[in-house]
């Protein structure tokens, strides 16, 4: 088995940042030493992915206000709208209101990636929103329709991973839960199969995964199977491995074998039996292995105590000592 | 109460004003903490039933006080604030509580504090592990309903947190740990009833019943995770079923950020709930209809009271009367009974300074104003 580990979404800010940043909001220290104290931050997740033997580095992505905003505050069209719940949980993101249809600004989006991220980017994974979930949670008053606002997206993203990759990153992760909590059908769903076409034609080598969480998975397999990316993430807290349908011969699998909902450490062994039970019934070719929903749900320390398990699991799938 | 229709009612927490802040640390108080105190002093009068406490701080001499003292005078502030501003059932503004989640937690066992989670931009929350059976040494809020008591001039009403929403919040290990094997969806969801049922009945219920033993007749349970997962309303339920069955008070659940179409029908059999304080006024506006969601019950005519939010508690910008008024009258249409109304904020006012959340419910106070005189004296 073709294995590999990487972070799947932001991490969470340390508690020196969570006093950096607090304090900026409150008027107390200037943007500057918050800076500082984010360029620590981001050294220190690059650190802990180098220990852990990552594939793909993401250095936490901790300036994201959320999954949305990186591109909303950075393209044209966009307004930032009312405060919204994040899926199930008790986090919030800010939607984003659609005024017109939407542009990208070259090289915005890129500039605000993290600096270890723009210093080498051969190593990088950037998190991207997935455009569905992004066209279904922003609120569209553009005047085009949902399925065209969906398909635009697709191809902005493809223009954005274009650029990217001319700059040398090659690694992409797109956070999409929406497919599996309200999974498209009919003509969306073809929408979303055109969506990701324009990012797998501009990754052009590179490795693009859409990323699933927050709902089974397995209702959903058939439609991303038709999804132009390397690997399909899917996240086995909330699908159970003997649900998972048999998957196209050696396409690239992801799994979320941490769940962040909850503090209690998976068992290495129990990770190593469902990751393996998991790729066989999906025949799956390289598998990816990370936290299945955003490990910023959980405090900086715990999250950085439960990536030890992706460590050990490897490990052990690799033929290396149970630990 | 003031009226035949929409009775008012605050929701929960108020920003702490600085000088009870810094009154219950060790630095103390400042210049600008004293000029505060005295300022609202001037304007809402609200520490002259603790003369000598009072006196204390205007005569220079606020560094004596105790941090219980200056507790007190926390306490009280949020009780006249919101008096004044004519509300018909109040609280204290939660002037003890930390917040909802971290302060009943601290007074529960079996539970460990873990760092901070982001809630949204900067602002970040304190979440818990559970490593062991919930239990609870003393009822919760028994001491500050008390003090509320023995002050109020208007009905009070207290607020607590919902046993199902302090299980959401929190992470599971032990109840988690219990289940046999990977931890799938299937375990954790039996896990987490088993969670919110110990709450329920070995947190929340002893405390429910010590309040009421001493004179309180109104508890609203917040249930903010509620609508996070639709598909858990029957946990929910189960939690505040067991934790008011037998119980003589009456009861209210507040829930907020939701999609509430989302938790019917099931919601209806939390059956000693009289009231569902809901938040609209955050999604209504900009072309959007917040309150649109009302024609909904019209399908379940049992349904409790609705406590309607009409302010937005995320934002700055003062809603004017009329504005309240409208939605008010927007509202009483979509439900077609507005003796069924109550009117309050979407949530609580923690979030504002305090002169914007003042501002805001004097407004919302103004508006009911209006619309109570436009229903009951319609323009033919």
């Amino acid at each position: 088995m073709e294995l590999n580990v990487a972070l799947t979404s932001p991490f969470p800010r340390s508690e020196a940042l969570v006093r950096a940043t607090r304090d900026l909001d409150r008027g107390r220290v200037p943007a500057a030493s918050v800076e500082e104290e984010f360029r620590r931050g981001e050294l220190a997740v690059v650190e802990l992915e180098r220990r852990l033997g990552c594939d793909a580095l993401t250095a936490g992505f901790l300036r994201s206000p959320d999954l949305f905003r990186p591109i909303a505050e950075r393209w044209e069209g966009f307004a930032i709208g009312s405060l919204t719940r994040w899926l199930s949980t008790n986090t919030f993101f800010r939607q984003p209101v659609l005024l017109a249809p939407p542009g990208r600004v070259p090289g915005a989006f890129a500039a605000g990636l993290p600096p270890p991220l723009r210093e080498g980017p051969g190593r990088a994974r950037i998190l991207l929103p997935g455009p569905y979930t992004f066209g279904q949670l922003l609120d569209n008053r553009s005047g085009e329709t949902d399925l065209a606002v969906v398909h635009r997206l697709g191809r902005l993203l493809g223009d954005e991973v274009a650029d990217l990759r001319r700059q040398g990153f090659g690694s992409f992760l797109f956070s999409d839960p929406l497919l599996v909590t309200r999974s498209p059908t009919g003509p969306m769903a073809e929408s979303v199969v055109e969506a990701y076409r324009s990012i797998g034609r501009a990754a052009d080598g590179g490795t693009s995964i859409v990323w699933t969480y927050a709902a089974d998975a397995a209702p959903a397999l058939p439609l991303l199977d038709r999804l132009d990316v390397s690997a399909v993430g899917i996240d086995l807290a909330d699908t159970e491995v003997d649900r998972i349908p048999p998957g196209p011969e050696g396409r690239g699998l992801g799994l979320g074998v941490l769940d962040p909902r909850t503090t209690l450490a998976e068992d290495p062994a129990e990770v190593v039996r469902v990751v393996r039970a998991a790729a066989t019934r999906r025949r799956a070719g390289p598998v990816w292995l990370g936290p299945g929903a955003p490990l910023d749900l959980l405090s900086a320390e715990s999250a950085t105590r439960k990536v030890e398990i992706l460590a050990r699991a490897r490990s052990t799938l690799a033929g290396g000592p149970a630990r | 109460m003031s009226g035949s229709l929409f009775p008012t009612q605050e929701i929960g927490s108020l920003a702490r004003p600085r000088w009870q802040t810094l009154g219950t640390r060790d630095g103390g108080w400042d210049a600008d903490a004293q000029a505060e105190f005295s300022r609202w002093d001037e304007a809402i009068g609200f520490a002259r039933d603790l003369p000598d406490a009072r006196n204390a701080v205007l005569a220079g001499r606020a560094a004596e006080l105790a941090p219980e003292a200056v507790r007190d005078l926390g306490a009280l502030f949020g009780l006249r604030f919101l008096e004044t501003v004519g509300l018909d059932r109040v609280y204290d503004g939660e002037a003890r509580r930390i917040e909802m989640y971290e302060y009943p937690i601290r007074r529960m066992t079996g539970f460990r504090l873990e760092g901070h989670v982001r809630s949204f931009d900067s602002k970040y929350y304190r979440k818990a592990t559970v490593v062991d059976r919930v239990g609870l040494e003393h009822p919760l809020h028994v001491e500050e309903f008390d003090f509320v008591r023995r002050h109020a001039k208007a009905e009070p009403k207290l607020p607590l947190t919902g046993p199902y929403t302090l299980a959401d919040w929190s992470y599971d290990e032990y109840y988690l740990a219990r289940q046999p094997g990977w931890k799938g969806p299937a375990a954790r969801r039996a896990a987490k009833r088993e969670f919110v049922v110990d709450l329920a009945r070995r947190a929340v219920r002893p405390t429910v019943l010590a309040l009421v033993e001493h004179g309180c007749r109104t508890i609203q349970f917040d249930e903010p995770a509620a609508g996070t997962h639709p598909e858990e309303t029957d946990l929910l339920v189960e939690g505040f079923n067991a934790a008011t069955e037998g119980i003589d008070a009456e009861f209210l659940m507040h829930v907020c950020f939701s999609d509430y179409r989302a938790l019917l029908p099931g919601l209806l059999e939390a059956k000693r709930c009289r009231q569902w304080a809901w938040e609209f006024a955050n999604r209504d506006g900009d072309g959007a209809d917040g309150y649109e969601v009302l024609r909904t019950l019209r399908e379940y005519p049992g349904h409790p009271s609705i406590g309607l939010g009409v302010l937005d508690v995320h934002r700055d910008p003062v809603e004017t009367p009329r504005q309240v008024a409208e939605r008010i009258g927007r509202a009483a249409k979509y439900l077609g009974d507005p003796s069924r109304l109550w009117v309050n904020p979407d949530c609580g006012l923690r979030t504002r300074r305090l002169e914007v959340a003042r501002a805001k419910l004097e407004a919302m106070v103004a508006g009911t104003r209006l619309a109570r005189a436009e229903f009951e004296n319609p323009r033919r």
